[in-house]
């Protein structure tokens, strides 16, 4: 049964690709305004489970609500409140900064200002640069400028700072601390042990297809007996982490 | 938590922003002209000098009667049969519907941009050939315009009806442009592409004509020379459009 009181519910969620069931019974809740961390190794179902979340993909079998809404059945309403951040998706190359951030807001009833968010994202000198000639931290930073156009209630963002230099990843942790101060709920996926220790409230650790452990940052160190995440996600799981890129 | 949320479908503004986006993009790729503004002149240079001599009917020469409809026929299938779908593969191929459809963007509004451009990039093209088959060879216009207007409007709808199926239904962008030229040979070659649809069998003139390419071919010479449309060419070219645009729609994946 959904709680009405969480801004991301997955219940029991599978998902099987031919013989290979890479979502195998997660459950997961997550809290109005609250950063919620998950962490896996290479095909431990995070990306899988993200996409049922964000209504790429429908689950073979279990329940997802975000706001309490399906996003599957109730897309439309979904769609304004939910930003997106995809691991794997393209823009379109030949168009700039300014023309893509116009693009998307243009899709939203109360889109964040153009200047403002690039502004934000750090992309000013390159407003007239075309995606195809941006650098690969330029492109992420953009396609995060573009989950957050519409003001989302919920960000899922799929490998935030992947490909970023560590000043850039700064600056996105501080765009994530801003939009936890705005209320907004973030799931974020990441493979940075830093970056889940700093930014997320509580972390779950998937395992083949299925949640190994959840609890805070500090309490999923605690338990494991361990002086760091890294660590904990060792003994944890019993699998090494992956390195970050 | 949900009572406040409204589904708002992108407005106006979403509309005209990506129809220039996309406007903007066929701009900044020049190659991709070559088809719609080169096709119809080379069409036109290989068949006009002679054709224009030879007077067919009711004082028109087969440029008017045969080339010139011919040409336009194969510019606007070869462009929304193979191009546009092509376009549309690269899309989903790439990522960039997948990127969409985490928005509030609909099937409809990508398609109705597409498909927008695609057809201001025909009329530009088709625009060069009548001019140069005017003022370097001295076509007329026809007999009656408004209904050679209507024809070319409503094949054109024919045939972005089934580009926009094979655009809906192709995995990739190299199967996009295999289905999209396997369609168009075949309504061409049923509608007059290889020689004329006098040296077709009647059976299969018959279901050419009815066919969107057939019935484009048929409409324009008919209304170059002040002939009436055949009724069953003209309810072809509905049909396939109205089914077209809905199969699409309704298959219309992002990814």
């Amino acid at each position: 049964m959904a709680s009405h009181d969480l801004a991301i519910e997955a219940i029991d969620l599978r998902k099987r690709y031919g013989s290979t069931e890479a979502v195998a019974g997660i459950s997961l809740g997550v809290h109005p305004g609250e950063v919620f961390g998950i962490l896996g190794t290479n095909g431990a179902g995070k990306t899988t489970t993200v996409e049922m979340i964000a209504g790429l993909r429908r689950p073979d079998a279990g329940q997802v609500r975000v706001l309490g809404l399906d996003p599957a059945t109730d897309r439309g309403k979904v769609r304004q409140v939910l930003g997106v951040q995809l691991q794997s998706s393209a823009l379109h190359g030949s168009l700039t900064v300014s023309e893509l951030v116009d693009l998307y807001a243009s899709l939203y009833a109360r889109p964040v200002p153009t200047g403002e968010l690039i502004e934000q994202v750090g992309l000013t000198s390159q407003v007239t640069t075309r995606f195809e000639k941006l650098s690969g931290g330029q492109q992420q930073r953009l396609s995060i400028a573009l989950a957050l156009v519409g003001r989302p209630r919920v960000v899922i963002l799929d490998e935030l700072t992947t490909g970023l230099d560590p000043r850039a990843r700064r600056e996105m942790w501080r765009t994530i601390e801003n939009l936890r101060s705005s209320g907004a709920t973030v799931l974020l996926v990441s493979h940075a042990m830093e970056e889940v220790e700093a930014l997320c409230d509580r972390v779950a650790l998937f395992v083949a297809g299925q949640v190994a452990a959840l609890d805070t940052p500090s309490g999923l160190t605690d338990r494991a007996g361990a002086s760091s995440l890294d660590e904990a996600f060792v003994a944890l799981t019993g699998q090494e982490p992956e390195e970050v890129l | 938590m949900t009572t406040e949320i409204q589904a708002q479908r992108p407005g106006l503004r979403a509309w005209r922003t990506l129809v220039v986006c996309e406007a903007k993009m066929v701009a900044r790729d020049t190659s991709g002209l070559i088809v719609p503004l080169g096709l119809p002149l080379l069409i036109l240079l290989m068949s006009a000098s002679s054709a224009a001599s030879q007077v067919v009917q009711n004082g028109h020469t087969a440029l008017e009667v045969f080339v010139l409809p011919l040409a336009l026929t194969i510019v606007i299938a070869m462009i929304a049969i193979v191009n546009m779908p092509s376009f549309l593969a690269y899309y989903r191929r790439t990522g960039i519907l997948r990127r969409l459809a985490v928005t509030p963007a609909s099937p409809a509004l990508v398609l109705v941009a597409q498909t927008v451009v695609s057809i201001v990039q025909a009329l530009l093209g088709l625009t060069l050939a009548v001019a140069v088959a005017v003022v370097g060879f001295g076509a007329g216009p026809p007999e009656d315009l408004g209904v050679a207007v209507g024809v070319f409007a409503l094949a054109s709808l024919a045939m972005y009806g089934i580009g926009m199926m094979v655009a809906a239904l192709a995995p990739t962008p190299n199967s996009a442009v295999a289905i999209g030229l396997v369609a168009f040979f075949a309504v061409g070659a049923l509608g007059g592409l290889f020689g004329g649809m006098a040296t077709l069998p009647d059976p299969l003139a018959s279901i050419g004509t009815t066919l969107p390419f057939g019935g484009a071919v048929q409409g324009l010479g008919a209304a170059w020379v002040g002939a009436s449309v055949e009724a069953s060419s003209l309810i072809g070219m509905t049909v396939t459009a109205v089914v077209g645009f809905a199969v699409a729609a309704v298959v219309f994946r992002w990814e």
